[in-house]
């Protein structure tokens, strides 16, 4: 089981937190005006990393808010962990806050 | 190929089991072939082998980037089974499932196919709703499939608990006959050896880096540890990897990857006559020929390549087993292992042509994939020697999230994803 | 058992029954059900806490996952904009007034969630190993000392955990319809300790 840490509440078990996929997927203000291609891109394709990954979680057995995380998913190992509305922190794989 | 035969065991068996020998080469890769197939689980394999035996295509290879079926295919819970609700998936599983019943032979290896029955248990109303649905559709497909009562499912399956006062009882099941199990290895070895002795080039231990396009933007060959292989057309069947392998092709996929788990327990005699799904507490059980219980887990929540998983998810799967079969309670587990497993928007594979000339993908086969090895082996083959999609692959084009004409196996709730 | 009707009213306390354990002092866990609590959900976005550090009694402005105040009147931070306050049955419609009356002018909302939770309290040596048994966070002295409070899992009902004091009692606060399921976990698991718990 892995450790999150959120970034309201510190480590917690994470069986407390629901995972919500890949973050930073903004909704296109005008969906009407994309083509079907870049709507489907919108909806289905995802970056599916191997390596640094962004992504949404909510501490649905906790505090309930939502966070964004950077995950190596090839280690599972948190690299850090950020509130909703900042931006994407620059960090890479053997920069792992321990 | 030295072909197995009752008469070659006898003669082995005089001979201290000396002679059999390797049943693939290890071939040093070529400048180039007319194909090269990514992937060396039971689908890349299973490709291979159709390319050269029904396409004439034998100037290929098959890249594995560690060792063949050493991926999801050695990883998997073994289960056939073709009991899918739509058509076009039914068309494929049954596909599958009617080679599955010949592939020994076809072979010359045995696959260990038995056919066991699958039964998958209902616990509520909506589950026998669907279920009955399921059995319905599956008919008018051609797909065996049937109802059973609790006492009818506990006379096929003694060890079920059909107790009304469980928290999750029993309230019937529907059983393919036709379904059971395989050895996922000899899959792999079959295929290999098949696809070997008609010359094609099963190179393991080559790690694929890129992919070279040319100025038309077809593919001009890949790039791997071993160096650069020459080849008009390549065939993607990486299954958790696609993703990583269709991005040095510039493609983005509508794929991500789950960690799924899989957990034996130490061997018993046999206890346990057939397979046994239970997706409403999420549980899978069989019993292998060597007497281990084989129980399939659930996916973790998040993306990953760790090829392992959260504990909690194995011990969940394992509270629902000891509820149905209370006399596994005290039996002990040995080995518990993680595969990394590609899953689309609507749970149904991704088969055929990508938007690059010459780079064809086969993925997306989520947490159900070992079943349709020949099947999709078979459609793929086409696809790549023809350039155009087998009938039976045409509807699981990469396209359908864009005209939206989705095969919505997540939507038909019998399926456990 | 506890009981659970769904037919509970403001005007009836809820019935409760002997603890299921000896209040012996040599106990190393007894679980109790707690009597009937006034509670509330109030959620409040943290920029509005501003000049109402307090209300009804209670601190407001208080760290995340920290309970403050007595066993009559209490606020626990659940997150940035979540608190469960609590206090005595009878004095609901005071918390309530007086709440409205610190918050006047600002956004939000105040939800009485009095029938919907059920108070469990765990004490005794083994208390925190009891609770172990379905919940998994580290509830070390070091990591949850008295005057921690949180929402978190017990099996697989969601409750809120919260550390009153250093015997050290625990309080289990969960929805009313996981309240079984919830105590008959945690008598299960003190058996182990506590054998002669029915």
């Amino acid at each position: 089981m892995l450790l999150v840490t959120c970034p309201y509440c510190g480590p917690r078990p994470e069986i407390e937190f629901r995972c919500g996929g890949e973050a930073h997927i903004a909704r296109p203000a005008e969906p009407s005006k994309l083509s079907d291609k870049e709507w489907a891109e919108f909806l289905f394709v995802r970056t599916n990393a191997k390596g640094v990954f962004a992504e949404r979680w909510n501490h649905a057995h906790g505090c309930q808010r939502w966070f964004n995380a950077l995950r190596d998913t090839a280690s599972d190992r948190f690299i850090q962990t950020y509130k909703v509305g900042e931006k994407r922190p620059d960090r890479t794989p053997g920069q792992e806050r321990l | 190929m030295r072909r197995f035969s009752l008469l070659t065991l006898l003669k082995e068996a005089t001979n201290a089991h000396q002679g059999w020998g390797r049943q693939w080469r290890a071939p040093e890769p070529k400048v180039g072939y007319d194909a090269v197939i990514v992937g060396g689980g039971g689908h890349g394999l299973a490709t291979a082998y159709y390319l050269a035996k029904e396409h004439g295509m034998r100037n290929i290879a098959v890249l594995e980037k560690g060792w063949i079926g050493g991926g999801n295919t050695g990883r998997n819970t073994t289960i056939i089974r073709s009991n899918y609700l739509y058509d076009e998936s039914a068309a494929i599983y049954e596909h599958a499932l009617k080679l599955w019943e010949g592939l020994s032979q076809e072979l010359n290896y045995n696959v260990m196919y038995s056919a066991r029955g699958v039964m998958m248990l209902a616990h509520n109303v909506h589950d026998v709703q669907s279920f009955k649905r399921h059995v319905y559709a599956n008919r008018l497909n051609g797909v065996d499939n049937e109802w059973l009562t609790p006492e009818e499912a506990k006379e096929f399956c003694p060890p079920l608990n059909i107790s009304k006062r469980l928290r999750y009882p029993v309230m019937g099941a529907a059983l393919q006959r036709r379904g059971g199990t395989a050895r996922h290895d000899a899959v792999a070895w079959g295929y290999a050896r098949g696809a070997d002795a008609m010359g094609v080039d099963i190179i393991q231990n080559c790690e694929v880096t890129g992919i070279r396009r040319g100025l038309s933007g077809a593919v001009e060959g890949v790039e791997t540890t071993r160096g650069f292989i020459r080849t008009p057309r390549i065939g993607v069947v990486a299954a958790g990897h696609t993703s990583v392998i269709m991005e040095k092709a510039g493609v983005r996929m509508p794929l991500e990857s789950f960690p799924l788990q899989a957990l034996v327990s130490e061997p018993v005699k046999p206890v346990f006559p057939c397979v046994v799904m239970s997706n409403a507490v999420h549980a899978y059980i069989s019993q292998s020929d060597k007497g281990e219980l084989v129980i399939g887990a659930g996916t973790d929540q998040y993306v990953s390549y760790s090829q392992q998983g959260g504990i909690h998810i194995a011990t969940h799967t394992l509270d629902a087993i000891c509820e149905l079969f209370p006399q596994f309670t005290r039996m002990r587990m040995l080995r518990n292992w993680g595969g990394i497993v590609d899953v689309t928007p609507d749970r149904s594979p991704i088969i055929g042509k990508t938007p690059v000339q010459g780079l064809f993908v086969n993925c997306g086969w989520g947490t159900g994939g070992f079943k349709a090895t020949p099947g999709s082996g078979h459609v793929f083959a086409h696809t790549i020697a023809k350039g155009e999609p087998h009938p039976i692959a045409a509807p699981f084009t990469m396209d359908r999230f864009r005209t939206g004409r989705l095969i919505d196996e997540a939507a038909a709730a019998a399926v456990a994803h | 058992m506890l009981k659970t009707s769904h037919a509970a009213h403001r005007d009836l306390s809820l019935p409760i029954e002997q603890p299921v354990t000896r209040p012996d002092t040599k106990a190393q866990v007894v679980i109790r059900p707690l009597p009937a609590q006034a509670r509330f959900s109030l959620r409040l976005n943290e920029a509005d806490l501003e000049g109402a550090q307090t209300a009804a009694g209670v601190t407001l402005d208080i760290p995340i996952n920290t309970r403050s105040g007595s066993a009559e009147r209490s606020s626990i931070r659940l997150g940035p904009n979540e608190w469960l306050l609590t206090g005595p049955y009878d004095d609901a419609e005071v918390i309530a007034s007086q709440i409205d009356a610190a918050l006047s002018g600002r956004f939000y909302t105040l939800v009485d969630v009095s029938h919907r939770n059920v108070g469990i309290t765990v004490s005794g040596r083994r208390a925190a190993e009891v609770l172990n048994s379905g919940c998994p966070l580290d509830l070390a002295e070091a990591a949850f000392p008295t005057g921690m409070a949180t929402r978190t899992l017990m099996g697989k009902a969601e409750i809120v955990l919260m550390r009153l004091d250093d015997t050290p009692t625990y309080q289990v606060e969960c929805w009313r319809s996981f309240s079984t399921y919830v105590r008959d976990y945690l008598i299960e698991a003190a058996r182990e300790f506590e054998p002669s718990i029915a």
